[in-house]
């Protein structure tokens, strides 16, 4: 077993020292188990996580940031989620559904977290985040590009106080830019980023992808970002702005189909669930469902053949390769589609089975959940929440052979931790603390 | 500035050391900029990026670890791209398009790495890939589980010899567990993890996301994954097996789709461009292509679309109304929207308040001004197919900007070159590797 010695960050304003400092009063013994197995059982050790001492000051809400500072929490990080008192992250009001008076919606995105309640546009509230950013690693918002500058808490202000700030920030298009000011929605980056242009039926107009994968891919660039800037920061102990935002996250992923036109012109179009180049790779609906069949060459397709009982099929001509097949697409997939439609989606799965086709059933989510191999990733994570009681929600998609993803907190409700963080984080005393709750620049929250 | 030190690994098979340790004849001192503001000018500072210094053995194929390489690359690590003499990554053959002989596939997500084309089935060639294992700080693979094992290249075999590896393991399923063996593919990742279902319009059938979204996704957790875990080795010195998966990066991008259910049974459907709750927010058709519109503030949006008549009616009222006699309000909407073009709405909608975008073909979103300040075309010179543009790094730091990318590299276009600088093999040896087959050298260049 390896020894971690946990340090965490000075206190009252002391420009924050790098990871491995020491700070007096807050020297921790910490002992890590590492380098186990994937298949080992989980034990006390599971507690040492990549990001334990990494504080993160959250400024964002509803889901690309929220999602990020989700995914820094759930691998160890202090995630002090600052919100304005009252309603809180705008989430909290998104519904229904609701589990007693707590939104699904902002449930789904914000364990791991502590919850500040703070006002910003109040000068003390102000303050109390700017004293936060000077004890934190890193700062994450989303705000309009200019807005938090505007009072104060702007990148360039907070990284004086603080040089080793990293200051992550979220936004629709950019922090600089013609379209710097276009707030950022999932729905209207994913449709000018390309995305619904590609994503919709043959025949059919654009759609979107039915989660916004657009936010999702933001948040997914920023914890990896922070991170990178994080390790950089080891060597040399500063800070740094990082810019991230929907539209370049989307456009960067569409990679082979933005290569595709960039280096030639070709426009990309719909395929439904199909293959542009492939033949038979789609989905097809059966008597009770949806089969997705990814059959990538002969073999597979005579296979295909066979498990369908259309012996027939792989022996005409014009099915015989894949460039025949995809020149005679529609008849081809016609006459497929025509047999899928007779028997059940489960029976059709225990047909193909050892058969060495790609195949998977289109799940509904309540299919999903039902799936051994999704129980077995651990990707349902129950936690009792002090309001709403018994939630679950989609679990870490990421496992590490050195912790497992015990004992998450549950998302917070607003302001749970406010008095715990002035406290804890700025060491403010009791007077102090008092005072600002009276002013309004910060709010407590009383049920718990 | 900052006086910035780099200190690469060890030589030989020494067990390497973190990131900040010493080597002789292989300490090098470099200047770094730091906290440099992002609008200013880019300088020859730009070459300090996060993970100079790191090494990544590159052994993944296709697009999900390629594409989580590539962000390692982008960000300043080496990447040692493992392909099998030949035909090399699959993707390679993939085409049309291509450019010269280069598939475009390959081009998007291969950028900032270098090829050593080694077979790993012979004894040699896994015996060169055990030992740059065991002078990296990560290796990432996408191999059907048990199939590194098999030839001595799992993670325990590994991280005996290098307890500080942290290996990257990249499924369709998973390491372990009843699907374990299923192959990773996005389309059926899709459709099993519930993606597919919640895709498609109201009334039709299920599509997928038009680029492969599970597996970008998947690329994307493994890169944070991976950063997270060398920020953990600096404490532990320990390394790490990380396991991650197309299914389970879907099933957690579900986020309050998948908690719907969860948390009392509510089963998602399709919407098209359409938004559960809030009416009008969607995709409408103009005369001359699509647009999306989010309108929360039902005033402006009727005022711009001249239907006042519309906010009076009284069953249009609040959101909530709106939500239930949608369709009515929808169809109305989009006939409107029919009359006039694409262009057209954009400029009266300007300075309205109401979120507004079209849905732009590539063409377009490569003509956005935007998407040329963020600097999403990346051009560069490729040794066989000369000029190429892919997509560009989507994220933006302040001390160091994206410039002089290398381009893909050829096949084995570096085997030499890594055998020589990162195992110091002799020239005797290297002949002997290529004699035998165990590894290739591209002779182009």
């Amino acid at each position: 077993m390896m020894l971690c010695f946990y340090l965490s960050k000075g206190l009252r304003g002391v420009r924050p020292p790098v990871l491995a400092s020491l700070s007096p009063g807050r020297q921790r013994e910490k002992i890590c188990g590492g380098g186990r197995r994937l298949s080992q059982t989980a034990t006390d050790d599971d507690r040492c996580r990549p990001l334990e001492g990494v504080k993160v000051l959250d400024l964002t809400r509803v889901l690309a940031g929220p999602f990020a500072t989700m995914l820094l929490g759930d691998l160890g990080a202090e995630v002090i989620k600052v919100e304005k008192p009252g309603a809180g992250d705008d989430t909290r009001a998104w519904g229904p559904p609701f589990v007693g008076s707590e939104s699904v919606y902002f449930l789904s995105v914000n364990r791991n977290k502590k919850s500040v309640a703070v006002d910003l546009k109040h000068p003390r509230g102000a303050q109390v985040v700017r004293q936060l950013a000077g004890v934190c690693d890193m700062l994450m918002e989303n705000f309009l590009p200019g807005r938090l500058s505007a009072m104060g808490l702007g990148y360039d202000e907070l990284s004086r106080r603080n040089p080793a700030l990293i200051y992550c920030s979220i936004s629709g298009y950019g922090q600089t830019g013609p379209e710097n000011q276009s707030p950022g929605y999932d729905s209207i980056a994913s449709a000018v980023s390309g995305m619904m242009h590609i994503t919709g039926s043959e025949d059919g107009n654009p759609v979107r992808p039915g989660v916004a994968m657009t936010d999702l891919a933001t948040g997914l660039y920023a914890h990896g970002a922070v991170l990178a800037a994080l390790l950089h920061r080891q060597r040399t102990r500063m800070g740094v702005h990082v810019d991230c935002d929907l539209l370049s996250s989307q456009v960067s992923c569409l990679s082979h189909i933005a290569a595709n036109f960039l280096n030639g012109g070709k426009e990309a179009r719909r395929w439904g669930t199909a293959h542009e180049s492939i033949v038979p790779y789609q989905g097809f609906k059966t008597k009770d469902g949806h089969v997705v069949v990814a059959a990538a060459n002969n073999q597979q397709f005579v296979k295909v053949c066979q498990v369908l009982r259309l012996p027939e099929l792989c022996q005409q001509p014009q099915y015989s390769t894949n460039k025949l097949r995809v020149q005679n697409r529609q008849r081809l997939v016609h006459t497929l589609a025509q047999r899928f439609l007779q028997e059940t989606t489960a029976d059709w799965l225990k047909r193909f089975e050892g058969s060495g086709v790609p195949i998977g059933p289109i799940n509904s989510i309540r299919e999903v959940f039902s799936h051994p191999q999704v129980k077995h990733n651990g990707l349902m994570q129950e936690m009792k929440h002090p309001t709403a009681g018994r939630i679950t929600v989609p679990g870490p998609a990421v496992r590490y052979s050195s912790f497992t993803h015990s004992e998450p907190t549950p998302p917070p409700v607003i302001g749970q931790h406010t008095v715990q963080v002035l406290r804890d984080a700025l060491a403010y005393s009791d007077d102090i603390i008092k005072e600002l709750l009276e002013s309004g620049a910060v709010a407590q929250n009383r049920v718990c």
